[in-house]
């Protein structure tokens, strides 16, 4: 693993665009954790004599319709884009690898719960979220459960494919047959070298997350809209288009770019994974 | 082979049996009256229980099940409770605009992602493969809607070279002329999935050319740029053709954002609206048409693969 | 080998294809004259106008069906397929001739039959019919009906001229044999200047022109008077995107757009490829508060406090955008309707948040949680529910939104213990007895006793004039109670090419195209 992040660093500079990439993750946490003293007003008051001011000097991104001021609440946005980003993150790991991990180990139940993962990966993933949410209503958490269920298959089947190799793996199988148990087999042997290709998983689950949390805020049925986030301003800003095309520019951007870097930063640890496991992580589903 | 095929079959058939439960129990666990929805706001609680009874949403789920999935054997999904039409036919009216805005879609995907693709890894290393294969990163990280939204705002409203939305059938008036509405709705879903298919290319072709039988063709004096066109590229050119199964699925749900944007009159659009109006036995027909066009694609992708793959052995 | 050749000759194809149209787009805008495309906010309802009210079903309808009477441009009825009537001494008889010689897209002529069979099956299953109070309607002659009333019920003609849920006429055999159902498209049969052709979801509902229209020989006077098909062909297209609406005109390809967002209007209005039509009826924002059950049921302080604390006109302003647009209207009726009245509206729009704390003080409240359901499909209820629960923070008063779509919101309302306060709006109204805060049995459940009474004056009388006091003490309860908090009149603007030529300036509820040219 350290070797891993290792190479990641090393790569960031060799690699201009992986700095970048991680720079910018950087001021999207720093955005998230301080987000009261960065942004200069509350990303809240409404101020109905200063709606849809263009870029200036005291708003640095314009007002939207509310006349609040969008600078702010892009950076708070940050704190609602990191957050669907851990849940979802956190979600398809917690479910994603037991599934994985249990099915690789007993074949008879692993057909069974991989087939549930088939059944689950043969929705289109937007339309899977979108009824989910509807069932769950709108909220943080929802959205969350939502979206972490599409990316629970896909990472579900890497860990079920990343186990199976190390099962066979001649140390597994040496453990095994010295009489380990399985559960010590777990922890010891397969779980460690799973750290890797879980990590460039995580980072492009987290990536997708926002593009997926993006699309759900932008069919009106994602986060409660009252919370800044990066979709809900663009869902909100949609109609002013024509007038204030500015407003969409900031919040999109945002999700573009915070995407982009956890993308890039997902190929470069990639790039320094064993490539045993490179095959596994082959299969990319989008929302 | 004729083993692996009757296997992959009943493979794809449990599915679809398992996900046609999935999708019913989830549809009638959405909160909500169809009735309340189309009667609109000023109607009272009892012609609301009246219209529930009349549209049969008072029967028991299971059973409502069986008629539902009995009646989908024999190809017919239902009524719309909204349209009162039989849903096949708001699937069928649907259906061309989606299937020609994907197959719009797959073509710019074919037409700049698998040539950049190709150049990107010829040029292994250099700074155009690291600024195509950048771009084509950042491409991929941006929201297919708001590539839409300004596509309308510059090619539509400022500079009026393209219509904004609708689509009019090419069966209509216009006839052909009319795919022009959907050269915008194809760019903004193309940029993502292009951008993945010039990766996947540039990818698969750096991988084949590690392989053994591309390394001895090399050996054997054949000149590297007959040895990129007839071996490489063909068969980096078959990892293309397998990712198309899940793209072409990817589109089909990705167009449910881009057919909003667009107004189009697309099977996306309408399945996001009926979900708005629990319009449930559209919503229900769609996803079991789409789920089964994914299975399908899915299979024929696998069945070609071994097909065409001289690699791959038979199980 | 095989694959790449395939694949390549593929791509040749598809290349031609989209050579092809591209080659072959128009330049946008070259639609035939004769047809008139019109879009809307989204899919329209069933079209049977007797059963819904959704607006937009109606301003489809409207071109094929026709009432008995018809409002003119004052907003009074005028007959449209009656041709006069006599009212019996206890008001409680209504004797209603009927024009000859009006047929429908059928070729069958309407009779009496017709319009009795049509009447009946609106008092049973249409969607405002209970509001007549008739207990039975007859043909009593070859050109004549009577309506027999259970009660006195001044309203009657307005009622019989509306045509949102209202009472159009159907040929007798198709309304007995839809009953309760709504009729289906292919049944489409009426009396207007305008016949259905065709119905295509998600794309378009088609209309023509009926040319054996007979149009009545008074000029034309709102939806009353004569009317004359001069546009061949009218299409409704969906489409639900705002933006969408809006740049379809500017390129051409729609001659009318409805709805438009208010915060565009201040570009639009100067924008030579559009004319803005500002609507002529207001609508209004609603906000219901729950009389049956939780912490505002019965507790007219409290109510009172959260009506001191709103600021109106902000209000407004972020929703609607354009001063042109709205205006702060405490009245529930605009200024000119018969039913204006400024009783009671001093408590209206009073921004006042310290009276708001000292009322809530007087009402007990501790900070409690005020659940306010609203809705995002409608983007005016939202933006106007979060401006009201900022002002209210200010009063101390602790509203928590609870975001839904529309279809979970009108489940959720019904249930009396899951909200306090809902947003949603109300169209114009010809009657107050069709106000949705009237009605027992609309969610919020209005039913105190001074209520009953008041209602209880309001139609037990069909002398204007004491009708018109009635609803002024109505009105100052509504002050008083609180059922519902009126936000403003929103006046919805609609744009259209510069080349149509309507025969109105503002738009009407119900947009029609008769007489326009393009």
């Amino acid at each position: 693993m350290t070797a891993t992040l290792q190479g990641v660093f090393g790569a960031a500079i060799r690699r201009p665009l992986t700095a970048f990439g991680l720079l910018f993750l950087v001021v999207v946490i720093v955005f998230a954790l301080a987000s009261p003293l960065i942004a200069p007003y509350s990303p809240l008051e409404i101020d109905s004599l200063n709606r849809l001011v263009p870029p200036n000097a005291e708003h640095w991104f314009g007002t939207d319709h509310f006349g609040r001021d969008t600078f702010s609440r892009v950076v708070y946005g940050a704190r609602l884009a990191l957050l669907i980003g851990i849940g979802v993150v956190g979600f398809a790991l917690m479910t994603g690898v037991p599934i994985g991990v249990v099915s690789a180990l007993y074949p008879r139940l692993g057909r069974v719960l991989m087939r549930g993962v088939d059944v689950l990966m043969a929705f289109p993933s937007l339309l899977l979220a979108l009824g989910l949410i509807v069932i769950l209503g709108r909220g943080v958490s929802n959205a969350i459960l939502a979206i972490g269920v599409v990316y629970l298959t896909t990472t579900a089947r890497i860990v079920y494919g990343v186990t199976l190799r190390l099962r066979e793996e001649t140390y597994v199988e040496a453990a095994q047959s010295m009489g380990a148990g399985t559960l010590w087999t777990v922890r010891k042997h397969i779980l460690p070298n799973m750290i890797s290709p879980l990590l460039v998983q995580a980072s492009f689950v987290f990536a997708f997350a926002q593009l997926g949390a993006a699309s759900l805020d932008f069919l009106g049925l994602g986060t409660p809209p009252d919370i800044p986030s990066w979709g809900n301003m663009l869902a909100e800003s949609r109609l002013y288009i024509t007038r204030a095309p500015w407003l969409l520019f900031f919040p999109g951007m945002m999700i573009a770019l915070t995407a982009f870097s956890l993308n890039l930063t997902g190929d470069a640890l990639r790039d320094h994974m064993d490539p045993r496991f490179r095959e596994a992580m082959g299969n990319r589903k989008r929302t | 082979m004729l083993g692996f095929i009757v296997k992959r079959t009943g493979a794809a058939l449990a599915t679809l049996v398992a996900a046609s439960v999935l999708i019913f129990m989830f549809i009638h666990l959405i909160p909500g009256e169809p009735a309340a929805v189309m009667l609109g706001d000023a109607a009272t609680p009892e012609q609301v229980a009246a219209l529930r009874t009349r549209l049969g949403l008072d029967e028991p789920l299971i059973i409502q099940y069986f008629y539902w999935a009995g009646n989908a054997l024999q190809g017919d999904l239902g009524r719309s409770i909204f349209f009162d039409e039989p849903v096949t036919t708001v699937i069928a009216d649907g259906a061309e605009t989606s299937i020609l805005l994907a197959s719009i879609t797959m073509i710019w995907v074919v037409l700049i992602g698998v040539p950049v693709g190709v150049i990107a890894a010829m040029r292994r290393g250099s700074w155009l493969d690291q600024g195509l294969s950048g771009l084509a990163m950042l491409l991929a990280s941006i929201p297919t809607f708001w590539v839409g939204l300004y596509l309308i705002l510059v090619f539509a409203a400022q500079l009026g070279w393209l219509p904004s939305s609708g689509y009019p059938s090419i069966f209509d008036e216009g006839g052909l002329a009319n795919l022009r509405y959907l050269i915008l709705p194809s760019l903004a879903l193309a940029t993502p999935n292009a951008a993945l298919i010039l990766r996947l290319t540039r990818a698969s072709m750096l991988d084949v050319s590690k392989e053994d039988y591309v390394r001895t063709a090399r050996a054997k004096g054949i000149s590297p740029r007959q040895v990129t066109v007839r071996h490489i590229l063909r068969n980096a050119l078959l990892v293309v053709v397998s990712a198309f199964g899940f793209t072409f699925a990817a589109l089909i749900s990705e167009a449910v954002v881009t057919e909003t944007v667009f107004a189009l009159p697309g099977i996306g659009r309408t399945v996001v609206q009926s979900i708005l109006r629990r319009d449930y036995p559209v919503i229900q027909g769609v996803i079991l048409v789409i789920v089964c066009l994914y299975l399908v694609l899915n299979l024929l992708v696998d069945i070609s693969y071994r097909f065409l793959d001289p690699r791959v052995e038979l199980e | 080998m095989n694959a790449v050749r395939k694949t390549r000759s593929l791509m040749l194809s598809c290349a031609a294809v989209i050579a092809l149209a591209a080659a072959g787009a128009l330049p946008a805008g070259e639609a035939e004259a004769a047809t008139l495309r019109y879009a809307t906010i989204g899919e329209p309802p069933s079209l049977d106008i007797q059963m819904g009210t959704a607006t937009l079903a109606t301003t489809i309808g409207q071109n094929m069906f026709e009432t008995l009477y018809a409002f003119d441009e004052a907003g009074a009825p005028q007959p449209m397929l009656a041709e006069g009537e006599t009212i019996s001494e206890d008001g409680k008889t209504i004797v209603i001739t009927l024009r000859t010689g009006v047929p429908f897209h059928n070729g069958a002529e309407m009779t009496a039959e017709d319009v009795a069979a049509s009447l009946n099956r609106w008092i049973e299953f249409g969607a405002r019919g209970q509001t007549l109070n008739a207990s039975s309607v007859e043909a009593t002659g070859d050109n004549e009906v009577t309506i027999t009333l259970a009660e006195v019920n001044g309203a009657w003609k307005s009622l019989l001229a509306f045509p949102n849920g209202g009472p159009a006429i159907y040929p007798a055999d198709i309304v007995t044999a839809a009953g309760g159902e709504p009729i289906k498209p292919e049944n489409y049969v009426g009396t207007g200047p305008y016949k259905f052709v065709e119905w295509r979801p998600n794309r378009h509902v088609e209309l023509e022109k009926f040319e054996d229209y007979a149009a009545r020989s008074e000029p034309s006077d709102g939806s009353a008077g004569a009317k004359e098909a001069t546009i061949d062909t009218l299409q409704f297209i969906p489409v639900g995107d705002v933006s969408t609406r809006v740049s379809g005109v500017q390129a051409g390809d729609y001659d009318y757009a409805e709805y438009i967002s208010g915060d565009l209007y201040g570009i639009l209005k100067d924008d030579p490829s559009i004319a803005p039509h500002i609507s002529s009826a207001p609508i209004f924002g609603l906000m219901f508060l729950n009389s049956k059950e939780g912490i505002l049921a019965g507790n007219w302080k409290l109510r009172q406090a959260i009506l001191a604390g709103l600021n109106m006109t902000e209000a407004l302003q972020i929703s609607v955008g354009d001063a042109e647009l709205f205006a702060a209207e405490g009245s529930i009726f605009p200024e000119g309707n018969v039913w204006y009245s400024d009783a009671g509206t001093e408590n209206y729009n009073q921004n006042d948040p310290e009276k708001a704390k000292s009322l809530a003080a007087e009402a007990g409240y501790n900070g409690e949680p005020i659940k306010l359901l609203v809705s995002t499909n409608y983007q005016q209820h939202f933006d106007q529910a979060n401006v009201f629960k900022q002002q209210l923070a200010k009063a101390g008063i602790n509203v928590e939104l609870n975001v839904t779509d529309w279809a979970t919101l009108l489940k959720e309302r019904g249930e009396p213990g899951s909200w306090d306060m809902f947003m949603t709006h109300h169209g114009p109204s010809p009657d107050p007895v069709l106000l949705t805060f009237m009605n027992a049995s609309y969610p919020g459940w209005w039913t105190t006793d001074e209520r009953n009474a008041d209602l209880a004056k309001l139609v037990g009388t069909s002398d204007l004039g004491e009708r018109q006091a009635a609803w002024a003490t109505t009105q100052e309860l509504v002050y008083e109670q609180i059922p519902a908090v009126k936000v403003g009149d929103v006046f919805s603007f609609d744009i259209a090419s510069p080349q149509l030529q309507t025969t109105w300036e503002r738009a009407p509820a119900f947009p029609y195209f008769w007489g326009a040219t393009k």
